[in-house]
């Protein structure tokens, strides 16, 4: 795909509204009610490979709501080949879910054929950014188009990293066309964990192609914030992504809960916050009953992924 | 002064990292110092370590929603140390997490301490572990195979010759009753750990529901002929001639009311017709 063709795409990406992340736990509770909701995003790992109940439910809703692929192994950056086969499943998926874009993360899983399942930092050079530059355009190419990808939450940046996070992702978008799923929660967790300041962070990313933005809730330890998606969005970080919406009202919103999963309604509860930023300044209130962590929880949780089987099994037995 | 680290290549600073997290033991002492950057309140070293603890913590998490079964009868403790070593020993390769305990049976059939004695004076627990966890991943690998959920199934009156398995049943063959166990397990009913006894069952999903049912020796060596394509007359001539029986005797079997036929019809086993999903 030429740029111009990429970039005409990625403008034309639809406006969804306020969405949430799909949830095995909460399968039963949107196919049985059909609660109010703009969207959903599905892990694409989690269907790609399906041949039972996951893909099952999963056309079902696709045929009720729009529905966003979001993956966490395309490793993007890193110096393995593209899995070609992978790249081949996702847009097979995407195809069959109608996915009105898919996104990944500015990260690298493994090498040498090994996966970490992790969304391991980039240093941020000029080695890596061509790297990168070349393999968006192959996964553009394959997918036939945009890609979207997202800031990871990192704990620690490479000594001889010589770009900043923003200034790299603008020139891989000015690069290839890519859009950005700005996770205002990495945002803050990364520059917290880095000394950086997070508003200058947003200040100096190109907002102007972010095409979706997440929400979602994080552990403080004090010397260090965990991204762990597991609670509600803390004040911070709503107010990063009222100053971020403030300037991209055109981004669609998404809150991921990944951890602790509360049922469908609190999440969605949580979600609409974003509806109502202008009563949502509780900075003092919240700021008081904040609480430091003393153990340490699990970033980007991933057990989620893993279905919870045995409660699909019986035994048969004899008459 | 700027570290030497301006010169690694990516490749090499990735090698590095996942070395860091596969094999923490193995990276040079103070190599952290010189690729990562502390921050006002970790060292170099700390930072990293938030990436090496997670490593094994979500993959350990996961491991135990792999295999609950084998986690009950192990306890916690023992199977959060094998799950850590078996994710050191054998990381992952897969982008998706449903191959995460693809290894782990042969894993620990290779590791055991016992490997090399006589059959004999093996510990019978760790043959009870690995056909636990077989199972398991058998069953864990039917939830989301390709099924026949939306497909005809056959039906009293399907005649014998037109019954064909549907794609998602699979075989196994034990040396202990594990598929009792984990049900029992399932159902939180503590159970003990079982005496050896050789078992015989089919999984088979059915309504995204996969069933286990206890098969007879000649019940499992009819499924396995049908498996490699016999037609359900022929696997049954085929345990006539093995056995020594006559076929009368085995059709009244085979037809009784809750025989075989009728039991599996009921469980999903059968398609309507013949599959080309297989």
């Amino acid at each position: 795909m030429n740029l111009a063709k990429v970039n005409a795409a990625r403008e034309a990406l639809p406006h969804l509204g306020l969405g949430l992340g799909l949830r095995n736990v909460h399968f039963e509770h949107i196919l049985n009610h059909n609660p109010k909701l703009d969207w959903f995003e599905a892990i694409s790992e989690n269907f790609m490979d399906s041949g039972g109940r996951p893909i099952y439910v999963l056309d079902q809703i696709a045929e009720r709501y729009p529905i966003v692929l979001h993956g966490v192994s395309m490793s993007i950056g890193s110096t393995d080949p593209l899995n070609r086969i992978y790249l081949e499943k996702l847009e097979a998926l995407a195809k069959r879910v109608k996915a009105k874009w898919i996104s990944d993360h500015l990260c690298w899983t493994g090498i040498m054929g090994g996966n970490s399942h992790d969304l391991l930092p980039l240093p941020l050079t000029e080695e890596s950014l061509a790297h990168v530059i070349k393999r968006v355009r192959v996964v553009q190419d394959i997918l036939e188009r945009p890609l979207v990808l997202e800031n990871p939450s990192t704990y620690f940046e490479f000594t001889h990293s010589t770009i900043s996070e923003p200034e790299f992702l603008r020139v891989l978008s000015d690069a290839t066309g890519c859009g950005f799923l700005l996770d205002v929660n990495n945002v803050f967790v990364s520059c917290y964990n880095g000394d950086a300041d997070p508003y200058a962070y947003l200040e100096a990313f190109p907002l102007d192609r972010v095409v979706q933005i997440h929400l979602a809730g994080h552990e403080d330890l004090g010397t260090h914030i965990i991204d762990t998606h597991d609670r509600p969005v803390p004040q911070e970080v709503w107010d990063l992504y009222r100053k971020a919406i403030q300037v991209r009202p055109q981004a669609s919103t998404l809150l991921e809960w990944d951890g602790n999963i509360p049922d469908f309604e609190t999440c969605q509860e949580e979600l609409f916050k974003a509806k109502e930023l202008s009563a949502l300044n509780h900075r003092e209130e919240v700021s008081s009953s904040k609480s430091l962590s003393t153990q340490e929880g699990l970033s980007t949780p991933v057990d989620f992924l893993c279905p919870e089987v045995m409660a699909s099994t019986e035994m048969v037995e004899p008459r | 002064m700027k570290p030497d680290t301006d010169t690694i290549p990516l490749i090499d600073l990735q090698k590095w990292m996942q070395g860091a997290l596969f094999t923490p033991g193995l990276i040079a002492k103070g190599s952290a110092g010189l690729r990562v950057k502390p921050s006002s309140r970790l060292s170099a070293a700390q930072r990293l370590a938030i990436y090496q603890r997670s490593f094994i913590e979500r993959l350990r998490v996961c491991m135990g929603e792999q295999f609950p079964a084998l986690k009950y009868a192990i306890g916690e403790d023992v199977f959060d140390d094998l799950a850590c070593q078996y994710i050191r020993d054998c990381p992952p390769q897969s982008y998706t997490l449903y191959d995460l305990g693809k290894r782990f049976a042969s894993y620990l059939a290779e590791t055991r301490p016992d490997k090399d004695l006589p059959n004999m004076q093996k510990e019978s627990w760790i043959d009870f572990m690995i056909d636990l966890v077989t199972f398991e991943r058998q069953i864990f690998e039917m939830f989301d195979a390709p099924g026949y959920e939306e497909c005809e199934m056959a039906i009293t009156d399907t005649p014998d010759e037109q019954l064909t398995l549907q794609p998602c049943l699979t075989l196994g063959a034990y040396q202990f009753s594990v598929a009792r166990y984990y049900h029992d397990v399932k159902h939180k009913l503590e159970p003990p750990l079982p005496a050896a006894e050789a078992t015989f069952v089919a999984l088979v999903r059915k309504d995204f529901i996969t069933q286990t049912l206890n098969l007879s020796p000649g019940q499992y060596r009819c499924l396995q002929l049908m498996q490699g394509g016999l037609n359900l007359p022929k696997a049954l001539a085929v345990i006539c001639d093995e056995t020594t029986t006559a076929m009368d005797e085995v059709m009244d079997i085979w037809s009784a009311a809750n025989g075989p036929r009728q039991n599996w019809i009921e469980a999903g086993v059968f398609a309507a017709r013949p599959t080309n999903l297989t």
